[in-house]
């Protein structure tokens, strides 16, 4: 195979647990040496933004990470925010002025698969504009054409994009997402700008959630604001007003404290006239089903 | 203070199998014969932790006949994906073709080094679903084992939850909490034998360990146990080769009645139910599971059993509730052969044709609604 083309994994760190940071670092490592060796990859980065309130790494910890990249081939790099940045705001930053073809979204605890980049690199060409990975042990539901993979959106827990898409929407919107969202908006716009978007299933991504032992998914608090937050802004911005109406009123109403906030935050954004500018007047792109952003299979 | 007192560790004392809660009892018994003490006491000794070589922790036999190459990518990610890492893993080809074993040993081989240096490959020919566990039992080096099938999931913590109840009880089974979920053989984009997830993980399983609910049917996949090594080395028990299907709810009914059973209060795997393609249920016929059960509960009928702490209360209350059944046939025997009911059958007969003529009445005006309307 000729195609090699270069990639920059990029992941954006929280307070995470450094021993977890190490392990995926070692995973994406061998993932990476797996797509040198298959003829998929030509040089590397593994590039992580802290976005930590004080720097998450070590001296130990990023000789550590150094050794296990470049023993693959790769190159890797540390910036440290010294400010939350989001999950859009980190990936744009790291973004800047880099070169290579392909960029990868990756969680930074997430556990790829041997062929997890080789298999989203396969599927990343022409008009593809970014791909996901097909996350374990709980599936995203969102559907999925059986042949093509074609989908609404692609999750950024682990999503491969390539570069020239990238630079053409000018990366994530961070002026209206924080940490939920942006990924739905990032496909979609590659979408009205013709890409398609993809979810591979041959790509896999451990992605560590952990269900109720009635098997229920208990969200954090952070989760239910941001993504409150998110659901009316992603609305409003896809020209869907009369739908972030309705969510506004059903958070005011819904008694929740985060759902509250969330409503306050939009009111706030539209008096101070901080909206997005609205896309998809014809709603050709924007999927609001049932408050997912697809049609889920289940 | 007895001799007894003086040789058990206090640990041992806390949660031991069932089995060895039975020597202890024994052995608290002032009058014991010293001889029958003595040797009772070794035999003690041979059942508490530690008095076999184990390491690691935890040893994963997945078995797999290289058909569902996806699948067995998925489990071993979620393997590598382990918060606690003090595991191996017996990948146990069983009867593979020669392409498919071929797949197998690729994808050991392409796995992260440090994951991929505790993965064994061995191989079996022949023999039924009890053959490869056999020898994954036989390869095993861990002080748990526990058996995973290469289309089942786990979450992250599955090893560390059956740690972490090893360490409070020791030489039990543990069991955690597992779901499922339905998929289909799908081809995915690049034509690959994949599938597609049709619907959430739903906690269909009872949430504890019963053994008398376990007589009647499995509530036990596989992978949501751990079995403690010792029942296999010290004990002697090995999954029954002549049963077709329900190895594993053998195992599980006999082991128990041994060790006893922790339960671990998680969800820590998700059982997949295939609807289409090839599974144990398509494999083999209901003649075949009938036999397989049959074989189990006459196996287990055979055998002298340890019951649980607590099932003189459970065997009480299911013996009332069969009482209170043939109380209640009794006395609608009774009452269908008295003189007042035969005495009132012709008013039970006027009653009946009523109400038959009142449904009747009631579906013709229905009718005739239906045809106004039209």
């Amino acid at each position: 195979m000729t195609d090699l083309r270069s990639l920059a994994v990029q992941s954006i760190l929280y307070q995470n647990d450094v021993e977890e940071i190490i392990r995926a670092a070692r995973a994406t490592s061998n993932a990476a040496t797996y797509a040198r060796e298959n003829g998929f990859l030509s040089d590397w980065w593994l590039m992580l933004g802290d976005s930590s309130p004080s720097q998450l790494l070590d001296a130990v910890a990023l000789d550590t990470i150094r050794g296990l990249v470049e023993e693959s081939g790769g190159q890797f790099s540390y910036e440290f925010f010294d400010r939350n940045r989001g999950h859009g705001g980190g990936h744009n930053k790291l973004a800047q002025g880099g070169s290579t073809d392909l960029l990868l979204f990756l969680n930074p605890d997430g556990i790829v698969a041997p062929d997890t980049l080789a298999a989203l690199m396969q599927t990343v060409r022409d008009d593809v504009g970014v791909a996901d990975a097909r996350q374990l042990p709980m599936e995203h539901p969102k559907n999925f054409l059986a042949k093509t993979g074609d989908t609404s959106w692609a999750s950024g827990a682990c999503a491969m994009t390539q570069r020239a898409a990238f630079d053409l929407v000018s990366g994530f919107d961070t002026e209206t997402f924080f940490m939920y969202c942006d990924d739905v908006d990032y496909s979609w716009r590659l979408r009205l700008h013709g890409y398609r978007v993809v979810f591979e299933p041959g790509a896999r991504l451990f992605h560590d959630k952990r269900l109720t032992t009635s098997a229920d998914w208990q969200p954090g608090e952070a989760e239910v604001y941001y993504s409150a937050e998110a659901a009316v802004l992603l609305a409003y911005k896809y020209s869907r007003s009369d739908l972030a109406t309705e969510i506004l009123e059903a958070f005011r109403t819904s008694g929740d404290e985060a759902q509250w906030r969330a409503a306050n935050e939009f009111a706030n954004r539209r008096r101070l006239g901080t909206l997005p500018t609205q896309l998809d007047e014809n709603h050709d792109i924007g999927a609001f089903v049932a408050g997912n952003y697809a049609v889920h299979r289940y | 203070m007895t001799s007894v007192d003086q040789v058990i560790p206090d640990g041992d004392l806390k949660n031991p199998s069932a089995l060895a809660d039975l020597f202890d009892q024994l052995l608290r018994e002032p009058n014991i014969d010293k001889t029958f003490s003595a040797r009772l006491m070794a035999a003690r000794e041979c059942l508490t932790v530690g008095s076999i070589e184990s390491e690691p922790f935890l040893s994963v036999l997945l078995r797999t006949q290289g058909r569902r190459i996806e699948p067995l990518k998925d489990a071993l990610l979620c393997l590598a994906a382990q918060s606690d890492q003090d595991f191996e893993v017996i990948v146990i080809d069983h009867d593979a073709d020669k392409t498919a074993a071929a797949h197998v040993r690729r994808i050991v081989a392409e796995q992260e080094p440090t994951f991929r240096d505790r993965i064994r490959v061995i191989e079996v020919k022949g023999g039924g679903r009890s053959a490869p566990l056999n020898a994954g039992v036989a390869a095993a080096r861990g002080e748990y084992l526990s058996v995973f099938d290469d289309d089942d999931l786990i979450f992250g913590h599955w090893v560390e939850e059956f740690h972490v109840a090893a360490g409070r009880a020791s030489g039990r089974m543990l069991r955690a909490v597992s779901a499922t979920q339905r998929v289909r053989p799908e081809v995915w984009p690049h034509d690959e034998l994949g599938f597609r997830t049709l619907s959430n993980p739903h906690a269909e399983y009872a949430q504890s360990f019963d053994f008398f609910d376990h007589l009647r049917v499995n509530h036990s996949p596989f992978m949501s146990l751990a079995f403690p090594r010792m029942l296999f080395s010290v004990l002697g028990l090995a999954f029954n080769d002549e049963l077709s299907v329900c190895e594993d709810w053998d195992l599980i009914l006999r082991g128990s009645s041994l060790a006893g059973v922790d339960d671990i209060e998680a969800l820590t795997s998700i059982y997949r139910r295939w609807e289409g393609g090839n599974s144990s249920y398509t494999d083999h016929s209901i003649n075949s599971w009938r036999e397989s059960e049959r074989r189990v509960l006459g196996g287990l009928n055979d055998s002298a059993l340890l019951m649980p702490p607590g099932s003189v209360t459970r065997v009480r209350e299911l013996l009332e509730v069969q009482a209170e059944g043939q109380n209640a046939r009794l006395q609608l025997i009774h009452l269908t052969h008295s003189r007042e009911w035969r005495w009132t059958r012709p008013l039970r007969v006027l009653l009946r044709m009523a109400a038959r003529g009142k449904r009747l009445l009631r579906r013709l005006t229905r009718r005739g609604t239906a045809a106004g309307k039209s």
